[in-house]
C-alpha cells in the first residue's frame, strides 16, 4: 500500500499492544480498515476484541504500538479522535434515568449538534429506533432490542465517519440482530467505516471482511467469500446419530478423519475424501454400535472456519 | 471550555437529581430535620435543675434561704432530704443534680466574718450541668446574702450596710443568652457541609457503577467539563438549602440575624466550593458507591461538629487542637455563620475567615479539576 | 441448628477478615472520634480573653483587676484606654469579657457607697458567657466581702457589725475536677457502637439480598431465626470489642476512672447491643439496595443520636422530644455506662435501665424477625 492510502485510511493500527500486569490483552495486532467498510472483529469472550476497541476509542493507552483513527494518533490526540467517533459501549450505557429524548438532547449537546440540525438528527434516529411516540419514556423501562437501536442512535446523532460498536448485538434477539444489521448497512452504503466485534460467528456473513481474534492475536483477515474459498484442511460433513457420545470416541480414531467436532446434536467431520467418507462411515460406526441418521456434505460455517484456524496456530 | 457541552452536562445532572429520591431525600428533607433536631434537641440552656435540699438547721433564715432556690427559675426542688445516707441516694440515682446542706449553726455563723458556708453537693458527671448550676446557686446564694444584710442594718439601725461592689452585666448580641441563637447558625453550616458533600460524592462513582461512565468518557467532552457541569445543580441546591434555614431559622426559631444577605451569600458560595469540591474528589477516588457515601460522612460532620466551633468554643480546646481547627474548612465558616447572625458582622470585619475559605476553594477546585480522568486505567 | 448457625458465624467472619476497608473502619474512626472528643469537646471555661479599661487607677481598683488577672478562669487580652477600644475589641471577638472601672470607684468604696462595676459579655456563645457571667460574680463578691471584712476589722468595735454574709461552696462528687472528658469519652463507648453495629447489621444483610446470596441460602434448610441469628452473633461480638477498645483507651489513655462493677457494664452493653442489633435488622428488612441501607440508618441514627443525652442534656429538651428519649436505647446505655465508670452506682440503681433496655431490644428483635420472615415470601 503506498504511504498516501495508508494516511487515508480511517483506522490503521500497527503491532497494538496492550498488557494489563503481566496478562497480555492485546499481542501486536496490526490491520488497515478502508473508508465505508464494515469489518467484523470475530472471537470468543477475552480474546481482546474490546480492548482492542477501547484503545482505539482512546479510553485505553496502548502499551504498545501505534494506531491512527481518522488521521489521529489514538495515544497522544485521543481528543481529536472522539470527535470522529461514534462508540456503542458492550454494557449498554446510556441513561436509564432520563428519557429517550433526554438522552439524544444530551449527546446532541455533549457533540454540539447545531440546534437546528439536531432536531431533525433526533427524529431520524426516533424513527430508525423504531421510537416513535415513545419519547418520553425513561429509557430504563425499553427492552433489549430497543435500547441497542437508540444506543446506536446516540452513537451516530452527529454523523461521525466513523463507528465503533462493541458486541452491540449481545443479548438481543435474533429478530432484533437482523434489523440492526440492516441498520449498520445503511449506514455504511452512506461512506461510514464501522467496526464491529461479535461472538456470534453468523454475523460474520454481514461483513464486508472479517478480523479473527483469538488471545490477543488477529488469526486471519480477509472477506468472508474468501475465509470459505480458502477453508484449510479438507470437506466438511455433517453427521447425525443416535449415541452421540460413542460416536465422537469413534470418529477421532477413524482413519480419513481429520477431525471431529460437536455442533448442537450433530457432528462435524472433516476428512480428506468426501465421497470415500460417506461411503464408509456408516459401516464403520455400525460396528461400533452406533446407527447413522444422515451424513452429507455441509457449507463450512464461521465456526468451523475459526475453530480449524486457531487450531493450526495453535499447533504450528 | 464549551459551552454547550457544560450545560448539557449540568442540565443531565439536574434531570438526575430530580429523579432520584434519594438526592431529593437529602436535599430537602434532611435540612429540615437536623434544624429541628438540633434546634430543639440541642439546648445548653439548663434550667429547673432537679435540687436536693438538706436543711440541718430548720430555721427562719435557712427556709428563706431554701425559699430563694424554690422561687429561682433555674432550680426545680425534686426532695427534702433528712440524712447524708438519704442525699448520697438521691445524687445516685440522679433524682438531682445538687444536693443543697444547710449547716446546723446557719443562723450563729451569719454575722461572722467568714460568713455562714452553704454546701452544694452536685453530680460531676455531666461537667457542664455542674459547672452551670454551680454558678447558678452562686447567684441565689448571693441574692440571698444581699437581702439578709438589707434587713440586719434596718435592724440594727445602723446605716445600711450595703455590698461594696454591685456588678452591673451586660450581655451583648445575644441578650437572651440563648443557646439555640448560636447554635442554629452552625447548624447551618453543618447542614450545607452535608448536603454538599453526600449528594456530590456519590456523582463519579454512580456512573461508573451504571456504566454510563465508559460512552462518557468516549466523547469529546472536557474532565473541567464534567466537574462544573455534575456540580452546578448542587451548587444552586446548596444555595436553595442555605435560604431555607435562613428563613426557617430567623422565622421559626426567631435567631436575630443582623447581617447582610449579601455577606451571607458570599460565605456561603465559598464554603459550598470547598464542600462540592470535596464530595467531587471522593467520587472520583472512591469507586463505590456505598463507600463514598460513608467517607462522605465521615470527612463532613466530625469536622464540622467537632473541630469548627460551632458547639465546643475553639479558645477552651488545648493549644494543639487550635491549630489543628486551622485546617478545618468548617471552622471559618462557622465564625463568619455566628458573627453574620448576632453581630451584624460585614465583609470587612469578616475578612480574614473569608479569605481563608476563598483560600481552600482554590486549593480544593484545582485537585478536584485535575483528578478526573478520561481513560478507563 | 446450632451446626447452621456456626457455619453462618464462620463465614461472616471469614468475609470480615478479608474485607481490610471494613477492619479500618471499625478501628480508626472511634479512635479519632475519642482522641476529638477527649480533647476538644469541653464546655469548660479557663483563660476566658478579657479586656480591661480602668479609669479610677485607684488602689482599690488595681486590687480588683489583679484578682482577675490572677484568677485562671480569665486571661487578661487588652488594657484599654478608651471606651471606644473595649468596644471593638468585643465586636472584633479578641475579648469575650469587659470589666470597665469609672472613675469614682475607690471614693464610693471608701465613703461606704455601693460602687458600681460596669462587665460586658459578649454573648454570642451563650454557654460560655453564662459560666464567665457567674465566675465574675464569684470574683466580685469575694473582693467585696474581703473589703467589708477588712474595714469592719481596721474600724473596730466601733465600726458597724460585719455585713451578713454566705458562701456557697460547691463539693462536685465523683469527678471532682469536673473533667470533661470523663463525662464525654464513656459516652463515646455508646455512640460510636450504636452507630457502627446499627449500620453494619443494616448493611450486611442487605447485600447478601443484593448479590442475591440471600435467595441461596434460603433454599437451604436453614431457617430464618437460624441465619439471623448466625448474622447477629459476630456483630455482637464486634460490639463487645468496640466498647472493650474503649473503655480500655479511655482508661489506659485519658485515664478515667472505672470505679463500678464491671459484671453490671457487661451486663447492660450486652443488653444495649441486643437493641441496636435489632435496629439494624429492622432497617435491613426495609431496604432493598445498600444505598438505601445507608440512608436509612443515617436519617435513624441522627435522632437517636442527638436525643439522647450524649452531649446535651434531656432536661433541656422540650417534652416532646425528652417522650422521644424513652425509646432511645442510647438513653439508657449512657446512664449505665457514666454510672459504672464515673460514679460505681449498681444495679441496684441501674435496674430501671436495664429493664427498659431488655424490652425495647425484645420488641425490635421480635418485630425484625417477623418482618423478615414476611420479606422472604
Amino acid at each position: 500500500m503506498s504511504a498516501a492510502t495508508a494516511a487515508d485510511a480511517p483506522i490503521v493500527v500497527e503491532r497494538l499492544v496492550k498488557r494489563f500486569g503481566a496478562f497480555t490483552a492485546v499481542d501486536g495486532i496490526s490491520f488497515r480498515i478502508d473508508r465505508g467498510e464494515i469489518v467484523g472483529f470475530l472471537g470468543p469472550n477475552g480474546a481482546g476484541k474490546s480492548t482492542t476497541i477501547r484503545m482505539l476509542c482512546g479510553l485505553l493507552r496502548p502499551t504498545a504500538g501505534e494506531a491512527r483513527v481518522a488521521g489521529f494518533d489514538v495515544a497522544r490526540e485521543s481528543e481529536r479522535v472522539r470527535e470522529h467517533i461514534g462508540y456503542m459501549s458492550q454494557k449498554f450505557s446510556l441513561y436509564t434515568d432520563l428519557t429517550v429524548a433526554e438522552n439524544l438532547r444530551f449527546f446532541g449537546g455533549i457533540y454540539r449538534v447545531p440546534a437546528a440540525l439536531l432536531a431533525e438528527r433526533m427524529r431520524f434516529v426516533i424513527e430508525m429506533a423504531g421510537l416513535t411516540g415513545r419519547e418520553e419514556a425513561l429509557v430504563g423501562t425499553l427492552a433489549g432490542g430497543w435500547k441497542q437501536r437508540l444506543a446506536l442512535g446516540c452513537a451516530i446523532l452527529h454523523r461521525p465517519p466513523i463507528l465503533f460498536l462493541d458486541e452491540p448485538t449481545s443479548g438481543v434477539d435474533p429478530e432484533s440482530r437482523r434489523r440492526f444489521w440492516d441498520l449498520i448497512h445503511n449506514l455504511s452504503s452512506g461512506g461510514i467505516t464501522v467496526l464491529v466485534s461479535t461472538h456470534y460467528m453468523d454475523e460474520a456473513e454481514y461483513c464486508d471482511r472479517i478480523a479473527l481474534i483469538n488471545r490477543g492475536r488477529l488469526v486471519a483477515f480477509d472477506t468472508p467469500a474468501a475465509m470459505k474459498r480458502d477453508f484449510p484442511g479438507g470437506e466438511l460433513l455433517v453427521l447425525e446419530c443416535d449415541v452421540l457420545g460413542a460416536a465422537f470416541a469413534a470418529l477421532e480414531a477413524a482413519p480419513g478423519v481429520r477431525d471431529v467436532a460437536a455442533f448442537g446434536n450433530t457432528l462435524h467431520l472433516l476428512v480428506e475424501d468426501r465421497e470415500g467418507a460417506i461411503a464408509a462411515l456408516p459401516g464403520y460406526l455400525a460396528d461400533k454400535g452406533v446407527a447413522v441418521a444422515r451424513i452429507e456434505p455441509v457449507a463450512p460455517t464461521f465456526e468451523d472456519i475459526f475453530v480449524q484456524l486457531v487450531g493450526r496456530k495453535e499447533a504450528a | 471550555m464549551r459551552v454547550r457541552r457544560l450545560a448539557a452536562m449540568a442540565r443531565k445532572e439536574a434531570l438526575q437529581i430530580w429523579r432520584d429520591p434519594r438526592s431529593l431525600l437529602i436535599a430537602l428533607l434532611m435540612p429540615f430535620m437536623q434544624l429541628v433536631l438540633l434546634g430543639y434537641g440541642v439546648s445548653l440552656d439548663i434550667k429547673h435543675v432537679p435540687v436536693c435540699t438538706f436543711d440541718r438547721e430548720a430555721s427562719q433564715n435557712s427556709q428563706d434561704l431554701l425559699k430563694h432556690f424554690q422561687a429561682s427559675d433555674y432550680f426545680t426542688i425534686a426532695a427534702v432530704i433528712g440524712n447524708y445516707g438519704a442525699l448520697t441516694g438521691a445524687i445516685d440515682r440522679g433524682v438531682c443534680r445538687l444536693a443543697i446542706v444547710i449547716p446546723p449553726d446557719f443562723t450563729q455563723r451569719l454575722s461572722t466574718t467568714g460568713g455562714a458556708v452553704v454546701q452544694g453537693i452536685v453530680d460531676g458527671t455531666d461537667t457542664n450541668t455542674a459547672n452551670i448550676a454551680t454558678g447558678y446557686a452562686q447567684a441565689v446564694v448571693a441574692r440571698y446574702a444581699a437581702g439578709a444584710r438589707l434587713e440586719a442594718s434596718a435592724r440594727q439601725g445602723a446605716i445600711a450596710t450595703i455590698q461594696p461592689v454591685a456588678m452591673q452585666s451586660r450581655v451583648w448580641f445575644n441578650e437572651d443568652l440563648e443557646s439555640r441563637n448560636f447554635i442554629i447558625p452552625g447548624v447551618i453550616a453543618m447542614v450545607m457541609a452535608l448536603v454538599g458533600a453526600e449528594l456530590t460524592s456519590l456523582t463519579i462513582a454512580r456512573e461508573w457503577e451504571r456504566g454510563t461512565m465508559e460512552l462518557l468518557i468516549s466523547t469529546p467532552v472536557t474532565p473541567m467539563e464534567v466537574m462544573l457541569g455534575k456540580l452546578a445543580p448542587y451548587f444552586a441546591i446548596g444555595l436553595i438549602d442555605a435560604a431555607l434555614c435562613l428563613a426557617f431559622g430567623v422565622f421559626w426559631f426567631g435567631v436575630p440575624f443582623r447581617g447582610t444577605l449579601a455577606t451571607l451569600f458570599l460565605a456561603t458560595a465559598l464554603f459550598l466550593v470547598v464542600v462540592l469540591g470535596i464530595g467531587y474528589l471522593i467520587s472520583v477516588r472512591v469507586k463505590s458507591q456505598v463507600g463514598a457515601a460513608q467517607i462522605g460522612l465521615l470527612v463532613t460532620i466530625l469536622p464540622t461538629t467537632l473541630l469548627s466551633g460551632y458547639l465546643f468554643p475553639i479558645d477552651q480546646m488545648p493549644v494543639p487542637v487550635q491549630a489543628v481547627t486551622y485546617l478545618m474548612f468548617a471552622r471559618y465558616y462557622v465564625t463568619a455563620l455566628k458573627a453574620l447572625f448576632l453581630k451584624g458582622a460585614g465583609i470587612v470585619d469578616l475578612a480574614a475567615p473569608l479569605a481563608a475559605m476563598a483560600l481552600y476553594a482554590a486549593a480544593i477546585a484545582f485537585l478536584a479539576a485535575r483528578a478526573f480522568h478520561k481513560s478507563l486505567d | 441448628m446450632f451446626g447452621r448457625i456456626w457455619q453462618i458465624i464462620v463465614k461472616e467472619f471469614l468475609q470480615l477478615k478479608r474485607d481490610r476497608a471494613q477492619r479500618w473502619r471499625l478501628i480508626v474512626p472511634p479512635l479519632v472520634q475519642m482522641l476529638i472528643f477527649g480533647y476538644a469537646a469541653t464546655f469548660e471555661v479557663y483563660h476566658v480573653a478579657t479586656a480591661v479599661l480602668d479609669r479610677d487607677q485607684s488602689l482599690e481598683s488595681r486590687e480588683l483587676i489583679s484578682r482577675f488577672a490572677f484568677s485562671d478562669r480569665f486571661r487578661i487580652v487588652e488594657v484599654a484606654q478608651t471606651d471606644r477600644q473595649i468596644r471593638s475589641a468585643i465586636d472584633r471577638s479578641d475579648a469575650t469579657v469587659a470589666v470597665v472601672i469609672h472613675p469614682g470607684f475607690a471614693a464610693s468604696l471608701r465613703s461606704g457607697d455601693t460602687a458600681p462595676l460596669q462587665v460586658l459579655v459578649d454573648g454570642t456563645d451563650s454557654n460560655t458567657a453564662l459560666i464567665a457571667l457567674g465566675y465574675l460574680g464569684t470574683i466580685v463578691d469575694r473582693f467585696s466581702t474581703d473589703y467589708a471584712a477588712d474595714l469592719a476589722r481596721r474600724g473596730g468595735a466601733a465600726a458597724r457589725a460585719a455585713p451578713v454574709n454566705v458562701e456557697f461552696a460547691a463539693r462536685p462528687w465523683y469527678n471532682p475536677d469536673l473533667n470533661g472528658r470523663w463525662f464525654f469519652v464513656p459516652g463515646i463507648a455508646g455512640t460510636l457502637t450504636l452507630m457502627l453495629i446499627v449500620s453494619l447489621t443494616a448493611s450486611a444483610i442487605v447485600r447478601e439480598r443484593e448479590i442475591g446470596t440471600l435467595e441461596q441460602l434460603m433454599v437451604t434448610p436453614i431457617r430464618p431465626a437460624e441465619f439471623i441469628l448466625g448474622k447477629t452473633i459476630p456483630f455482637f461480638v464486634v460490639g463487645m470489642a468496640e466498647v472493650a477498645l474503649v473503655a480500655i483507651f479511655g482508661a489506659v489513655w485519658f485515664r478515667i476512672p472505672f470505679v463500678g462493677d464491671l459484671f453490671v457494664l457487661l451486663l447492660g452493653t450486652a443488653l444495649f447491643l441486643n437493641s441496636t442489633l435489632g435496629l439494624g435488622l429492622l432497617i435491613s428488612t426495609i431496604c432493598k439496595t445498600q444505598q438505601q441501607a445507608f440512608a436509612s440508618s443515617f436519617l435513624v441514627l441522627n435522632p437517636f443520636f442527638t436525643l439522647s443525652g450524649f452531649g446535651f442534656p434531656i432536661a433541656s429538651m422540650p417534652t416532646v422530644l425528652q417522650w422521644f428519649t424513652y425509646i432511645n436505647p442510647l438513653r439508657y446505655y449512657l446512664v449505665v455506662i457514666r454510672g459504672t465508670f464515673v460514679k460505681g452506682i449498681g444495679l441496684d440503681v441501674l435496674w430501671p435501665d436495664m429493664l427498659a433496655m431488655a424490652a425495647l431490644g425484645t420488641v425490635l428483635l421480635a418485630a425484625s424477625i417477623l418482618r423478615f420472615r414476611k420479606s422472604l415470601d
